[in-house]
């Protein structure tokens, strides 16, 4: 592309499809697959490395102390993601390998594989079809960090580290009542992990090497070696404590290794939030567009906008507002106060046509600010309607937000607003009270924060949710009953990590 | 650590030697250009492309179209003639990396004009590439 033209205006079309289709990590796998391998035709490579399209596939290793269950985990996430098992005892056990014969020499011996052979086995493993298609779990390997740099220098890179702690107590405790199923090979417990056929409870042994003075001298090596190992997996490392039922420790473990860590792929986020009135989506979006430099878009806002600036598109929309604000000085026959921002007056909005508002919001969602800084969309799409018309007008958000918050504590926010007709000010009876009674004598209530007004609203919302959540299937909903700034760490959050993956 | 050091030195050497990073530039510009459905399959098609397009080993500038050829030309002459010296000529191809040791390039006395920069350019890049 020609550097000499300026500025590049890029279209949204090419972010878009650049996110959806994780271009940046394809290019940045090649490139370290490139780097690691440095092949002599990089051509020929990039097409094989293409053609095996296995990124995602699982690169796990497991370690924990012994007695932690890191076997019993590593054999159910193998089963369950459909991968393959790596043990130092699988590994020596290879047929057909001179290798593997030597390792078992020295290991009948020794009690121990040295590393060298180790990741000789290893490397020849990984390199095998099945694992490069299907993945691979290490358990309990490398279990110094010898290893682990040895394994990291022949381009054997794990996505996932999972490391299981326990305290030394509970792990001595629990290695007294291990039992092994010669014949498969499973781990059992007297207490924790009894199997049901009485079949396998009879062939079941007692290993060798479990007496508490046995374990105790396994568990100061491996406390030795651990700390050291910590240090070469820093970002992708998880502790998930061992000290809670198997099942438990399978569903974070599984949790963990299938999601994808933070990429540095560029990122333009478009966010858009959905909730009742009163959740909250006004103040986050405003927080979002200080923080992250997002263009906040208030739908609502937008629309009076456009009627102040007697644009040409306020003067159609004008003589919807002006029907319903004589409305609501016939009701009312008092002030105003300043309307919030996000509620198109409620009944205009049955009588303003989606297509109109779709106009207004496209023609500020095509500034260029917009386009290249991200926007912060609140106060539309309010039904499956608007949703289908924002998304084939090519407005896709990549972040969608569900603020969810009882009934109740939407009431209290809302009804206890009150404003100052003197001084403009907005205070709150319970958040933000008025200093003196004086101010307080003279506050006025909107009508918009009535509570049959409030109670409608969010029944109009309620039953359009349903509808827009199944639309949005990558929606997150967080918890909007809480202090803001938490609920705007939790919406961070779920803007800066990737997208959750379904599990299959 | 020295053993980290060269081994980052190895790494970026060969970047540079064959040109990595451009060329996944291209990949990535032309990905999102025409945004196919299938971006692996297309990469791949692309890359075998490429390597058939690729007369000998060494690096060539597949990603120079015929803009940066005009911005190039534009560049060296500086007095607007709308022709470029041999001299100049010789030492572009060079940047371009199009200039094989063993061809002689006659200098027929006419200074280079654009349309003859350009066809050379295109002539010695591979056609796939045109």
């Amino acid at each position: 592309m020609d550097a000499t033209t300026a500025p590049h205006h890029i279209p949204p079309e090419m972010s878009q499809y650049g996110e959806e289709n994780h271009i940046f990590e394809i290019m940045q796998n090649m490139l370290e697959q490139l780097l690691i391998h440095q092949p002599k035709d990089p051509i020929l490579f990039m097409i094989n490395h293409l053609q095996l399209d296995n990124d995602n596939v699982p690169k796990i290793v497991i370690l924990g102390p012994p007695a932690s269950g890191k076997t019993t985990i590593a054999m159910w996430l193998c089963k369950h993601l459909n991968s393959n098992l790596l043990t130092v005892e699988n590994l020596i056990a290879k047929e057909f390998s001179s290798l593997a014969a030597a390792a078992r020499k020295h290991y009948q011996i020794n009690k121990r594989v040295p590393s060298m052979q180790l990741v000789r086995l290893i490397q020849d493993r990984v390199s095998e079809e099945d694992c490069v298609r299907r993945g691979w779990i290490l358990d309990g390997i490398p279990e110094t960090r010898e290893q682990a740099l040895m394994i990291q220098t022949v381009g054997i890179t794990p996505r996932h580290v999972i490391v299981l702690s326990a305290p030394d107590t509970v792990l001595i405790e629990r290695n007294l009542g291990k039992r092994i199923d010669p014949q498969t090979g499973e781990i059992y417990h007297t207490t924790f992990d009894w199997p049901s056929e009485s079949e396998i409870q009879d062939r079941l042994i007692v290993p060798v090497g479990i007496s508490e003075l046995e374990t105790a001298g396994k568990l100061l090596e491996y406390h030795r070696n651990i700390v050291r190992i910590f240090p070469s997996y820093p970002k992708i490392l998880k502790v998930i404590s061992a000290d809670q039922p198997c099942v438990d420790v399978f569903y974070q473990a599984l949790t963990y290794v299938q999601t994808n860590h933070r990429s540095n792929a560029p990122f333009t986020p478009r966010v858009l939030l959905c909730g009742p009135m009163g959740s909250g989506k006004s103040l986050q979006a405003a927080l979002l567009a200080q923080k992250y430099s997002l263009v906040n878009v208030c739908c609502g806002q937008l629309l009076k906008e456009a009627v102040a600036d007697k644009s040409k598109f306020g003067e159609v929309i004008q003589p919807f507002f002006e029907k319903d604000m004589a409305e609501y000085k016939l009701q009312e026959g008092g002030a105003l106060g300043s309307l919030p921002c996000n509620a198109v007056p409620g009944t205009a909005r049955m009588l303003l046509p989606d297509s109109l508002i779709m106009k207004v919001l496209s023609e500020r969602l095509n500034q260029q600010d917009c386009i290249q800084k991200g926007w912060v969309l609140h106060g539309f799409p309010r039904d499956l309607d608007q949703a289908l018309m924002m998304d084939s007008l090519g407005y896709k958000p990549n972040r969608v937000f569900f603020l969810n918050v009882p009934f109740d504590s939407v009431l209290e926010r809302l009804t206890l607003r009150r404003t100052d007709p003197i001084t403009g000010e907005r205070y709150h009876l319970m958040y933000k009270p008025p200093p003196t009674t004086e101010i307080q004598d003279r506050l006025l209530q909107n009508p918009k924060d009535a509570e049959e007004h409030v109670k409608f609203k969010m029944d109009l919302f309620y039953r359009n949710a349903a509808e827009l959540e199944e639309f949005y299937g990558q929606a997150l909903t967080i918890n909007g009953d809480q202090d803001p700034y938490t609920v705007f760490e939790y919406i961070e959050s779920g803007i800066i990590n990737p997208l959750p993956q379904k599990v299959p | 650590m020295e053993a980290g050091g060269s081994r980052e030195r190895e790494a970026r050497n060969y970047l540079e030697k064959h040109q990595i990073m451009e060329l996944l530039k291209y990949l990535t510009s032309v990905l999102l250009f025409i945004r196919p459905e299938k971006p692996r399959e297309y990469l791949i098609a692309i890359l075998e492309k490429l390597r058939i397009a690729k007369a000998t080993g060494v690096a060539f500038p597949f990603f120079m179209d015929h803009s940066n050829i005009t911005a190039m030309f534009d560049m060296m002459d500086s007095s607007k003639k709308g022709t470029i010296s041999f001299v100049q000529y010789k030492e572009a191809l060079k940047t371009l990396g199009l200039c094989p040791a063993d061809e002689v390039l006659k200098d027929d006395g006419h200074a280079i004009t654009l349309d003859k920069f350009k066809s050379e350019v295109k002539r010695m890049r591979p056609r796939a590439l045109a």
